[in-house]
């Protein structure tokens, strides 16, 4: 089937069979490896996108149930300079070994773009079901509220 | 011959404080990380790569009396299906001693054994492929419990056990006679899943005679050494390439060399490349796991509060063979002590073969488990003596001067005392613990609050040395490119590399470029693993830079007419002491160093200052240098359902210097979280060898609300002569101290105490009732 | 329980645009035709080959069944409606609040985001957080197949874990919930406190009326095949006083009620103690409330 969808800002459309996930969608057909399966049961969130805006767990989406929709990736958040949540994440030191922070990213994403004052707890919120086995979250939580900080910051210049 | 680099350092920079070191630097791999650049082995998409997945047994113990792949070989899409028989080299891939085939031949020894490969140019075909080999097995009687191993004859290998240790020190007889108290108790520590989120993988290329193979690993000359024996291949043909790797915590370390031999054994059958990747499932049910250690601890101690001696027993379960156990066996017995002087040690440990899965490593390598025990006991004991907890540590910590268990003489970087200390004070723990004693008596929920200490010395334990290389190459023009065999698993140790090098060469970090892990780079440099990335890795590095920094300064001392000590670079410019008119850049420099064919690079190799314990009586010195760590736990008890909700940790740790405060900020907090899911949620359920929780679902980790309040880390700076700016290691003591510590807060809040872990809300709730 | 995960299976997959159609392609492929909703149940239990669907056919592009309407004092939620914008409605926190709360504590938002209400239903875990505060307000779905239409008290729907009484030809397009003013309270116990699975939840409603307990429902879920309403619970408080001693009392009625089982994530006894825990914290909460 042919899914016609917007990939990271770009028309795109390729042929997906039925039973393929977008999970897997992304990575071997558009190579989009940002996107990783830590567990292919939801239950990990490593290989979350937003859909339409919204986070969601593309192991357990199929690819042809995107089609008209679009899809962001963690590629899709920056330009030609970093988003200010990945700086955030850079400078809090809100990653070890990376594998969960694209996840982690698009969830703070997701979340700034509906409450751009977010406390700990919404940010645990928004975080929950998102595993991570290096950092202990808390620098991560720090990240997410420095991003906020620094959009805040860079509003007030415009 | 070992450097005392801390002093020749301070003598280099006359400080100690660091223009880069110590300071909070951008992780040279954070901008990979947040955009997602950052490549892990699966993510190499390899054009045409055949999918590798295993036949695994189906039962515990048995003996294989055939494999048809007929069928399996008629699916379509299958390449071949590949057997013990086909394995070109020696089909052994024990991480100490040969016990261990990569691919079962004549019988199995747990379930999920690897009996054959299937390779299939998708991964549907490979699953069906699998689905259609036929293995015949006969049933042999299987067990599950250490003891009755021992007890019994399963013959699951020729020796009941792979190994044991054991310590004497002084008189163990006679001290007890002389303790006024004593107190003897038995420990059950479980096993623990490593639940990395980035699950195994390899991908495997034949190129001529050589073949390359990236993976997950945390030991890419380990792995190379497996792989080339599998292969019937020499070292030299051998490539690993390590890149990215989603979280290691001694996981990769064990299953590292058997992923990547499994990829390389079907790319070189095939010569095709191949790549296999776990599913989830997959590394729940065949990737090794924490050892459970049953432990019988006594310990003696005299009225005014001194230990006098310790007598402990205990068992690994380590499965169906080997694999670390051995090594991790000694460190649990080296560490036995604690952090304490006690004059008399008897300690006796032994592995045993059962049809349980095998053992790993896992960050603690056995100390969890044996601390766990130490500070359970210094816990009873201080109440029976009637002393503070904290105070009895206190009184017993090790100094600059006490000799350890193994009787080793540690004269120098031992924080353990000021730690306590510190740790106490910053938690408030006096009066906390005063707190406690007046919650009501039918509160439905309890506070409490407790303490535990741990140690782990830096460097792989075991029956080789321990040694460690580091390349730097200076470039024409200035930058550097730096290799280690060091393996970057997200702790940020090649941060640290890279922030040593430019520090020593007087560069700006960003000149630095640290290389892929690549075997090719340099000599075997050991395994990322046991604290000792940065102390032995990082100290290689700084050898390197050191010696050319020798080099710079005496052509620059040439070039500006001075003496060679009276040469600074700093920031990249190269310029005479109190003279600073008198300089050239760092770049020029290097141009004249080509020029005159000065060698602009330099291949370090260092070895660990350390010995062998005697076989006998296990005395010696295992380690070149201990990390210290204490951690304080506020918990609160749901009375009624046993939940126990850990209000705030206080970590501590004593670690040397502290190159990157804030990323150890991050090691210590994660380290925490691991031990606090040990401590609390993490069990894993077996029926008959099997995992039956291997999910995220029911292998229950803390998320995000789960984390208690994480007071940033207390630290001691108790510097390390031998290493490169006085550095030990860091990634284990937190979560070593951590179930203890939330263990005696739940004694404190509850009057209960728990003697086994992991404590889950329904132990907790059950053991309330009854009492334990 | 512990399954390996596979590719999924191959499947023919159809995703109609109205429910006639739906009906229709329903109808067609019985009984080897599965509905996904969010898919978020239904895709892991591919992945495990426990469910093994030839056709799929996808109701997330029929716009009919995902709305949020309040029509004279009661509720209707679409079925397809996501677990999120539940989350996130004015209406259902005013007029089902133990609703929110459920949810609230059900999965995490990515899961959430897909999650719908219809789905968690016909699902049928015996741990589905949605099911013990619909059971409690006395909630009915609405079903429609070839024959029409009909609606089915909640309490008729769960058969065993896993199972319904639906048929495979019907779709379920709307939960109706009738708007009752009172106290209600949802606890739920999981092994940890993000993103997890009910051990025993609990949902308590009720009226106080001079201080007494008047339209008491109480619904447990994860201890037993299926949610559970608990009549006996709800009896032994009917009419009476509210007080600590009769709130102990009722929650020990609640051991004999629910009939858990013994497995990977909880013993029948834990089960059982809890439930009697959480119902009892959840009457003494509503008591403090009143």
């Amino acid at each position: 089937m042919l899914v016609k969808f917007r990939l990271n800002g770009h028309h795109v459309e390729k042929e997906a069979s039925p039973n393929e996930t977008l999970l897997d969608f992304l990575r071997l057909r558009f190579k989009i490896t940002s996107v990783k399966k830590g567990c292919d049961l939801g239950e990990c969130g490593t290989c979350t996108v937003l859909l339409d805006g919204k986070p969601v767990r593309s192991c357990l989406i199929l690819a042809v149930q995107v089609n008209g929709s679009s899809v962001t990736t963690v590629e899709g958040i920056s330009g030609a300079e970093l988003n200010l949540i990945q700086r955030a994440f850079v400078e809090n030191y809100g990653f070890q070994c990376g594998f969960c922070t694209p996840g982690m990213v698009l969830a703070a994403k997701a979340l700034l773009d509906e409450n751009p004052n977010p406390r700990a707890d919404d940010i645990k919120e928004a975080l929950d079901g998102h595993l991570c086995r290096c950092t202990g979250y808390e620098q991560i939580i720090e990240s997410v509220l420095k991003a906020s900080e620094l959009m805040k910051r860079s509003q007030q210049r415009t | 011959m070992h450097r005392n680099y801390l002093e020749e350092l301070q003598k280099l920079f006359q400080a100690t404080e660091y223009k880069i070191v110590g300071t909070n630097v951008q992780r040279i791999d954070a901008i990979d990380k947040v955009t997602g650049r950052a490549k892990y082995t699966a993510d190499f998409l390899i054009e045409n790569a055949l999918i590798v997945r295993p036949v695994t047994s189906k039962y515990p113990h048995a003996v294989i009396k055939s494999i048809d792949k007929s069928r399996a070989l008629r699916v379509p899409g299958v390449h071949c299906v590949i057997t013990a028989d086909d394995v070109p080299g020696e089909n052994v891939c024990g991480y100490y001693i040969d016990d261990e085939p990569l691919i079962a031949h004549d019988k199995v020894r747990y379930l999920g054994e690897v009996v054959a490969l299937v390779v299939a140019r998708t991964e549907s075909a490979a699953w069906a492929g699998v689905d259609a080999v036929k293995v015949e097995y006969e049933e042999l009687p299987a067990v599950f419990d250490p003891g009755e191993a021992l007890k019994g004859d399963f013959h699951i290998h020729e020796k009941k056990s792979p190994g044991d240790v054991k310590i004497r020190k002084g008189n163990v007889e006679q001290a007890f006679k002389e303790c006024d108290v004593i107190v003897e108790r038995i420990y059950r520590a479980g096993s623990q899943d490593h639940a990395y989120l980035e699950t195994e993988a390899a991908v495997a290329i034949p190129e001529g005679r050589g073949i390359t193979v990236i993976s997950t690993n945390q030991n890419p000359f380990r792995t190379r050494n497996a792989v080339a024996r599998i292969l019937g291949k020499l070292v030299s043909e051998v490539r690993i390439i390590t890149p990215y790797v989603g979280g290691g915590f001694g996981g990769k370390d064990t299953y590292g060399p058997i992923i990547s031999s499994l990829a390389a054994l079907a790319a070189q059958i095939t010569d095709r490349p191949c790549m296999i990747v776990y599913t989830r499932h997959d590394s729940f049910a065949y990737r090794f796991k924490r050892t459970p250690f049953e432990i019988r601890y006594k310990s003696g101690a005299t009225k005014d509060g001194k230990l006098k001696a310790i007598e402990v027993e205990f068992i690994c379960d380590c499965g169906g063979y080997a694999a670390q156990v051995i090594g991790l066996m000694r460190r649990a017995a080296y560490h036995a002590t604690g952090v304490y002087e006690v004059p008399n040690c008897k300690v006796d440990g032994v592995a045993v073969y059962t049809n349980n899965l095998p053992v790993a490593a896992f960050n603690g390598f056995g100390n969890p488990q044996m601390i766990f025990a130490v500070e359970s006991q210094m816990d009873i004991l201080a109440e029976e003596l009637k002393i503070d907890p904290v105070e009895f540590r206190i009184k017993n910590a090790l100094i600059p001067g006490s000799r350890t268990g193994t009787n080793q003489l540690l004269d120098h970087s031992v924080g353990i005392k000021e730690l306590i200390e510190k740790v106490s004070k910053t938690a408030n723990w006096e009066s906390k613990r005063k707190l406690a004693k007046e919650t009501g008596k039918n509160a439905s929920k309890k506070r409490g609050i407790g303490v535990a200490c741990s140690w782990h010395g830096c460097g792989t334990t075991g029956f080789k040395h321990d040694w460690a290389g580091a390349s730097v190459i200076l470039n024409p023009d200035g930058s550097i490119t730096y290799s280690t065999g060091i393996v970057e698993i997200g702790q940020g140790t090649l941060t640290s590399h890279a922030m040593m090098v430019a520090e020593i060469l007087g560069v700006p970090l960003q000149w630095v470029k640290v290389e892929t892990n690549d075997t090719t780079r340099m000599p075997d440099s050991g395994e990322t693993h046991a604290q000792r990335g940065t102390i032995l890795g990082g100290t290689a590095a700084a050898e390197a830079a050191l010696k050319l920094r020798e080099r710079i300064n005496a052509l620059a001392a040439d070039m500006l007419g001075c003496a060679p000590e009276d040469i600074a670079v700093e920031n990249g410019i190269v310029y005479v002491k109190n003279l600073r008119s008198k300089q050239l850049s760092f770049k020029d420099l290097v141009r004249e160093m080509y020029q005159r064919g000065i060698n602009p690079s330099e291949f370090s190799f260092i070895l660990a200052r350390r010995g062998y314990p005697d076989p006998e009586t296990g005395l010696g010195d295992p380690y070149a240098a201990y990390t210290f760590g204490c951690t304080i736990a506020e918990v609160e008890v749901d009375m009624e359902t046993g939940e126990v909700k850990v209000l705030k940790l206080y970590p501590g740790v004593a670690a040397g210097k502290i190159l990157q405060p804030e990323v150890v900020r991050g090691q210590v907090n994660g380290c925490s979280m691991l031990g606090l899911g040990y401590a609390l949620t993490e069990l894993v359920v077996r029926e008959r060898g099997r995992m039956i929780n291997g999910s995220f679902t029911d292998y229950v980790i803390p998320t995000v609300k789960d984390k208690p309040e994480l007071n940033p880390y207390v630290c001691v700076e108790d510097e390390y002569k031998y290493s490169a700016f006085g550095v030990k290691g860091v990634g284990e003591v937190a979560l070593i101290a951590t179930p203890p510590a939330i263990v005696n807060a739940i004694y404190n809040a509850t009057g209960v105490r728990f003697y086994e872990l992991p404590v889950t809300m329904e132990k907790v709730y059950f053991g309330l009732k009854g009492g334990t | 329980m512990n399954t390996e995960i596979r590719p999924l299976p191959k499947f023919e997959y159809y995703a109609p645009q109205s429910l006639e159609e739906a009906i229709l392609l329903l109808e067609q492929n019985s009984p080897w035709a599965k509905l996904i909703a969010g898919g978020t149940d239904l895709l892991p239990l591919m992945k495990k080959r426990m469910i093994l669907p030839r056709v799929l056919i996808d109701l997330s592009r029929i716009k009919e069944i995902s709305f949020i309407d309040l029509r004279d004092s009661y509720l209707h939620i679409g079925a397809m409606t996501n677990l999120n914008e539940i989350l996130g409605s004015e209406i259902v926190k005013e007029k089902a609040p133990i609703l929110t709360e459920a949810i609230s504590q059900l999965g995490c938002s990515g899961i959430r985001n897909r999650a719908t209400i219809g789905g968690n239903l016909c699902n049928a875990s015996p741990a589905a957080d949605t099911a013990p505060p619909l059971l409690v307000l006395n909630a009915s779905v609405r079903l429609r197949g070839p024959s029409g239409e009909r609606s089915v008290p909640l309490t008729e729907l769960f058969l065993g874990p896993g199972q319904t009484t639906l048929k495979p030809d019907v779709i379920m397009t709307e939960v109706i919930i009738p708007c009752k003013d009172g106290k209600s309270v949802f606890l739920k116990l999981g092994r940890r406190r993000g993103f997890t699975l009910s051990i025993v939840s609990a949902a308590v409603f009720a009226e106080i009326k001079q201080g007494r307990f008047e339209r008491i429902s109480i619904a447990i879920g994860a201890a037993a095949p299926t949610p559970l309403r608990c009549y006996a619970t709800e009896s032994a408080l009917e009419g009476k006083t509210v007080t600590p001693e009769n709130i102990e009392r009722a929650s020990l009625v609640v051991r004999n009620e629910v009939n858990p089982i013994d497995d990977v994530r909880a013993s029948a006894a834990y089960r059982t103690e809890m439930a009697s825990v959480l119902v009892k914290r959840a009457l003494l909460k509503i008591a403090k409330e009143a």
